[in-house]
């Protein structure tokens, strides 16, 4: 008689711990949220590139000026941790594919003016020779629906976004995705 | 120059003063009628790189270009739906805090209410059945009352002690 009576309670609290448990367990739930632009037709923008850029892509980058060309386009932060991990990645691919067609596009974004300079410390420490250029306002990751940094895009040479990778892409995707953006 | 004149001479300043200040006191309550707005619209929508915090609440750079992108459109004359359309196209239904009202997103503001409908009727049910136990009058027996005396240390039934009002005993004196 007093299991039966503790019985609903102890289900309601094992329920409620069972959701608790699942909440912690689950990570970041965000990273499972796909972009509604895949498959969709990526948003155009212009970005001033930094200095070291113009005499190869000029002041400006206009995407528009690349319709036909498969793309990957990367955000990332001078503060941001695994932008760091990240960013020799991208070299060493954008070394490998440069000359198969594939433009590579970074955008340093998120990031308060004070902190602008530290964009061109972060390219020179990595070198990165492929275009790169500053999104002061954000306007440009509010328009690819970005949630954080690191966040990439690999768009198709018909300006589709095939795929948005959250977080720093590793050689394993950078393969994969390359791959399926050639053929 | 007349005394009317001089009279009255000081009067265009002041109200050239008043008309100054009708006009700045009028565009600050524009201002910070705009300002609610964009806050009331901000407060709908989840800052993108933050962990549980609104537009509105958040300080991050990419919050504060969401409110000035609010502030424009409100200027331009968009309406609330408009603005938040636009944010819902590059991120989705995933933007807004309040799920909109249709879909699968209706079990998130129906279920509350079914929940809670539930649960008023079986504390409902469960108090009518305990106050019908309640009133029901317990029938023990003999072996169950010798029970409960030994266990409250009652050693004889109150039907077996002896009356306080003595008995009269004997006849008169």
């Amino acid at each position: 008689m007093k299991l039966q009576r503790l019985l609903l309670p102890l289900i309601a609290v094992a329920a409620l711990g069972a959701l608790f448990v699942f909440g912690l367990l689950r990570g970041a739930p965000d990273k499972d949220i796909e972009s509604v632009l895949l498959g969709e037709m990526a948003p155009g923008f212009q970005m001033g590139l930094y200095d070291r850029y113009h005499p190869e892509y000029g002041p400006t980058f206009d995407f528009s000026e690349y319709a036909g060309t498969p793309m990957v386009v990367n955000f990332w932060a001078s503060w941001c941790l695994p932008c760091y991990q990240e960013a020799p990645i991208l070299q060493e691919y954008w070394r490998q594919y440069e000359d198969s067609g594939v433009l590579f596009v970074g955008i340093h974004t998120q990031n308060r003016d004070r902190y602008a300079e530290d964009g061109r410390t972060f390219l020179s420490q990595f070198g990165l020779t492929f275009p790169n250029g500053y999104d002061p306002n954000s306007d440009i990751s509010i328009d690819w629906g970005l949630y954080g940094v690191p966040e990439t895009f690999f768009v198709d040479r018909n300006g589709r976004v095939l795929l948005k990778h959250i977080g720093p892409v590793t050689p394993e995707v950078m393969d994969e995705q390359l791959r399926a953006m050639l053929q | 120059m007349s005394s009317v004149t001089r009279r009255t001479h000081w009067l265009r300043p002041l109200l050239a003063v008043v008309a100054l200040l009708l006009l700045g006191a009028a565009a600050l309550a524009q201002e910070v009628q705009l300002e609610t707005r964009v806050f009331e619209i901000a407060r709908q929508l989840r800052c993108p790189s933050c962990v549980s915090e609104s537009v509105s609440d958040s300080s991050a750079p990419i919050a504060q270009q969401m409110r000035e992108i609010i502030q424009d459109q409100l200027v331009a004359g968009r309406s609330e739906t408009e603005i938040l359309a636009y944010f819902q196209t590059r991120y989705g239904d995933w933007i807004l805090l309040d799920p909109p009202k249709r879909g699968i997103h209706l079990v998130a503001w129906f279920l509350p209410i079914i929940v809670g409908v539930v649960a008023v009727a079986v504390v409902a049910l469960l108090a009518r059945r305990w106050l019908a136990n309640s009133r029901k009058t317990i029938e023990a027996t003999p072996e169950e009352l010798a029970r409960v005396r030994s266990q409250l240390g009652i050693t004889r039934s109150r039907a077996e002690e002896p009356s306080r009002e003595e008995p009269r005993t004997g006849g008169p004196d």
